[in-house]
């Protein structure tokens, strides 16, 4: 039960009979209590004409997924089964990172009857987003009392990482297509497969020339080439601790999934076989042997759900979850953060392991804090500020030179960049049949 | 901000195909309510237990109160009413007992008008509080024919009996009547210690003053003289009793010695009993009229009214619409805190070398590399180029990039200032030998 503001106002109105008809003490006090009295009866009256809160049905209609920015609409059908007109704001208790706003809804029900409650839905975080209570605040119908009962009506929203990298996809796209039908402008690599012979036109390779075709066909004949297809591609997130840092207000682990989907969208285009798994002492997520539109949004259904967890991954058992996986020579992508010796050096004691099977690219996202901190010098503090990015960045480039040491490639870049580039790099190394 | 909105009845044309999954791929999640919110028959039965505890508390401490209330109170001395060892309700219940007709007066108007209904009346006073002025005091005097005053002081002894003062404190180990007062001689003795009044002029003890009789009785030998524990004084018409102390009336003590037969003796006398106790009633007004005599009568009702306005306002505010949300809250660490927190490690131990040497590393790494140089070039080979590309000697660029310590803070922000320099200015060379100028 509470009170309204009316009924405060009502309240408050009482001053003026006291003032009127109240010249000495006892007569007003006379006039306060019946004032009092006036009001409560009332306000009684009006909470025994309001509807119960409680003699509600409801339903929602709520779409399964979303895609992080973007607005839902979260419907509620409320149906009145009591026997009195419901007049009530309605809060429906979305969990903040839903992004529900406003939340109060005012309805008013005749009996028998259902209204529809819409909010508009504009989550603000990955992951499973909850509802489980719907409040009813029922007035009366002077507004003076009211009557309020929290109602269970659950229902969740799964909030899918908002895979902005997208936007560079159709320009790899298109460089992954010219490295499709080259001839011999393109080195020939171990990797590279040949694909078709073709009458020679000028400006052709001489030494593409296939003489046994050109023999038989009495024309010249060049052999094409296109990209090898069907290699494995294995991305491995680590969702260790160092993921939860944040990177211009990004969590690491958020710039590693949108890495992994414009490498996964790239690859399955290209033709290879994209599995993905997220790892930092057991497997937070995977998904693996599926193709082409599925693949994609299997990966953002597993990702929605991963947070980073605050503890140190085990890198010693990682070449056996990437044997799980394929016992082809594939790529695996380990995107983790390349940071220090000592935080390295799990990563770097099983990167022989890897580098004697597979071609390995480690991506770590770089903090464009540190090489903005290197030029600005202008105070003591600033120096010290600089001194201490420069040795951060050389940490990173320390590591690094290890990483390639051991036979690996590093791929670091701003949260912006890193997707671009990781995906630069994989038409590289498939340009030059590495895979 | 979104957008809510509850659809009309018109609008609610999608009610009915409510509760299915639709072409979007919506889930639905159709559920009886079930409230949470207990009810109040619920609520009342879960707090029963606490209700009923607190209903026995407070019971169980009206009780003690009552049992205990009696003795611990000590309320004003000498009131009629008063059953603590300090009041006078003994004496009065024993007066009343007796036949005496005992009129409480709260005011001098009061005990003025009950001393006048009344044939022959004994008025009793006691004014420890100083309530009464001079003028009052004098008009007491006069209300009644006798006048039992216990404890008087100074400006009652000035009114009542100018010529009794106060005489300290008796030493005597017992206190005997030795006066011809019938209630004193009755009384024998009075309990010992306590306060004395002292007879100022002459020796009028056995009454040989020409029109005041001050008669001394329960005498006390001191070093000052004879001081007494009771005084009384005739003059024409009028009987003052002045009683120093209040032992003799007060419940604690009106048991022992000759108390009570002192105390029933002097106020017996008459049929009629004044107890008069001054009060705030008797304090003269004067001046302009109070502040609470200028307000008028609705203003306490009307601050009443708005208190319970604004704990109504309080209710409506402060009412939670459900209970609150729960959500895991995500951590949320700023990678570039370790950045920072070496700095600040620097800046606290003043470690200018090592924090300038890593600007150094930084800056040959970054030369090396602009100058074209081979990832293994030595640091002697990186001096020799910049000195060379950017016509500076070799010793100068050396100090720069390798020896140079600085000494203080202001040095090490000069150092790295020419270390940029250094740096731009190789950087400034290289482009403009490659291509021209295109570094503007």
């Amino acid at each position: 039960m509470t009170f309204t503001g009316r009924y405060v106002a009502l309240l408050a109105i009482g001053v003026v009979p006291i003032v009127l008809f109240g010249p000495s003490m006892g007569e007003a006090a006379v006039v306060l209590g019946g004032w009092l009295l006036l009001t409560i009866v009332l306000g009684v009256v009006d909470l025994a004409l309001a509807a119960s809160p409680r003699r509600l049905s409801l339903a929602r209609s709520l779409p399964s997924r979303v895609r992080l920015g973007e607005t839902v609409a979260s419907e509620l059908y409320l149906t009145n089964t009591g026997r009195r007109m419901l007049r009530a704001v309605v809060r429906d208790g979305w969990q903040p990172p839903a992004g529900a706003g406003d939340n109060r809804t005012r309805v008013r029900i005749p009996t028998g009857e259902r209204r529809l409650v819409t909010l508009a839905l504009t989550p603000f975080r990955r992951g499973e987003r909850r509802v489980e209570q719907v409040t009813v605040r029922s007035f009366g119908p002077l507004g003076l009392w009211a009557r309020q009962a929290t109602l269970t009506a659950p229902g969740q929203i799964r909030v899918l990482p908002p895979f902005l990298a997208r936007k560079h996809l159709p320009s790899r796209i298109a460089r992954l297509k010219e490295l499709d039908g080259l001839t011999s402008v393109m080195v020939r690599g171990q990797g590279t497969e040949f694909d078709s012979l073709r009458e020679y036109v000028r400006g052709d390779d001489v030494r593409s020339i296939d003489w046994r075709a050109t023999a038989r066909r009495n024309d010249v004949m060049v052999r094409t080439w296109r990209p090898e297809r069907d290699r494995r591609v294995v991305i491995l997130v680590d969702t260790g601790r160092t993921s939860a840092a944040r990177v211009d207000d990004e969590p690491r682990l958020d710039t590693a999934f949108e890495a992994s989907l414009l490498l996964a969208a790239l690859a399955s285009r290209a033709g290879d076989r994209v599995d993905f798994v997220a790892w930092d002492r057991r497997v937070r997520g995977r998904v693996q042997g599926t193709q082409g539109a599925e693949l994609l949004s299997r990966m953002v259904d597993t990702m929605a759900l991963i947070e980073p967890e605050l503890i140190e991954p085990d890198w010693s058992a990682v070449p056996a979850q990437v044997r799980s996986v394929t016992n082809q020579r594939a790529l695996v992508v380990l995107l983790t953060s390349v940071d220090a010796a000592g935080a390295a050096s799990g990563l770097l004691s099983v990167l022989p392991q890897l580098t004697s099977r597979h071609t390995v690219v480690v991506a770590s996202v770089t903090d464009p804090q540190a090489s903005r901190a290197v030029r600005e010098r202008s105070t003591r503090e600033e120096v010290y500020r600089a001194a201490a990015a420069e040795r951060a960045m050389l940490d990173v480039a320390r590591v690094s030179a290890a990483i390639r040491q051991l036979g690996g490639e590093v791929v670091t870049g701003s949260p912006a960049d890193l997707p671009p580039a990781l995906a630069d790099r994989y038409i590289a190394l498939k340009a030059a049949g590495r895979l | 901000m979104t957008v809510t909105s509850a659809k009309r009845p018109g609008q609610a044309g999608r009610t009915d195909a409510a509760g299915r999954t639709d072409a979007a791929g919506r889930t639905d999640a159709a559920a009886d309510a079930v409230s949470t919110t207990p009810t109040v028959r619920a609520a009342g039965r879960k707090a029963l237990f606490w209700v009923v505890a607190g209903v026995g508390a407070v019971l169980v401490s009206i009780a003690a109160t009552l049992i205990a209330g009696g003795t611990s109170a000590a309320g004003p001395p000498l009131a009629a009413d008063n059953p603590a060892p300090v009041g006078g309700m003994a004496l009065v219940e024993v007066l009343r007992q007796q036949g005496v007709t005992v009129t409480v007066a709260d005011s001098l108007n009061e005990a003025r008008s009950a001393a006048s209904a009344a044939d022959n009346p004994t008025v009793f006073f006691y004014g420890a509080d100083g309530y009464l002025d001079d003028d009052q005091l004098r008009d007491l005097a006069g209300i009644a024919p006798r006048l039992v005053v216990a404890d008087p002081d100074f400006a009652q002894l000035q009114a009542f009996a100018p010529l009794v003062g106060s005489g300290g404190v008796s030493s005597a180990d017992e206190l005997s009547a030795q006066c011809d007062v019938p209630a004193a001689v009755r009384a024998e003795s009075v309990s010992p210690g306590g306060a004395t009044l002292g007879i100022e002029v002459g020796d009028d003890v056995d009454g040989q003053g020409s029109d005041v009789d001050l008669i001394g009785c329960f005498p006390t030998e001191g070093n000052s003289g004879t001081t007494y524990a009771m005084v009384q004084q005739v003059t024409a018409g009028e009987q003052v009793t002045l009683v120093a102390g209040t032992a003799v009336f007060s419940n604690e003590t009106i048991t022992s010695d000759g108390n009570g037969a002192l105390a029933l003796g002097l106020l017996g006398e008459s049929d009629t009993l004044v107890w008069y106790l001054p009060t705030l009633a008797d304090v003269a007004v004067a001046g302009p009229p109070s502040l609470g005599e200028l307000t008028p009568g609705w203003v306490t009702p009307v601050l009443l009214l708005l208190v319970l306005a604004v704990i109504a306002a309080a209710i409506w505010r402060g009412r939670r619409f459900g209970p609150l949300v729960a959500e895991n809250l995500p951590v949320t660490v700023k990678a570039s805190e370790t950045m920072e927190g070496r700095a600040r490690l620097y800046a606290r131990s003043s470690a200018r070398l090592r924090a300038i040497d890593a600007l150094r590393i930084g800056t040959v790494q970054r030369l090396a590399t602009q100058l074209g140089l081979a990832r293994s070039a030595g640091l002697d080979e990186v001096v020799g180029a910049v000195a060379a590309l950017t016509d500076r000697p070799v010793s100068e660029v050396r100090r720069i990039l390798v020896d140079e310590a600085p000494e203080g803070d202001r040095a090490l922000v000069a150092l790295s200032d020419r270390l940029a320099e250094l740096e731009r200015q190789a950087v400034r060379a290289t482009t403009g030998t490659a291509h021209g100028r295109m570094d503007t």
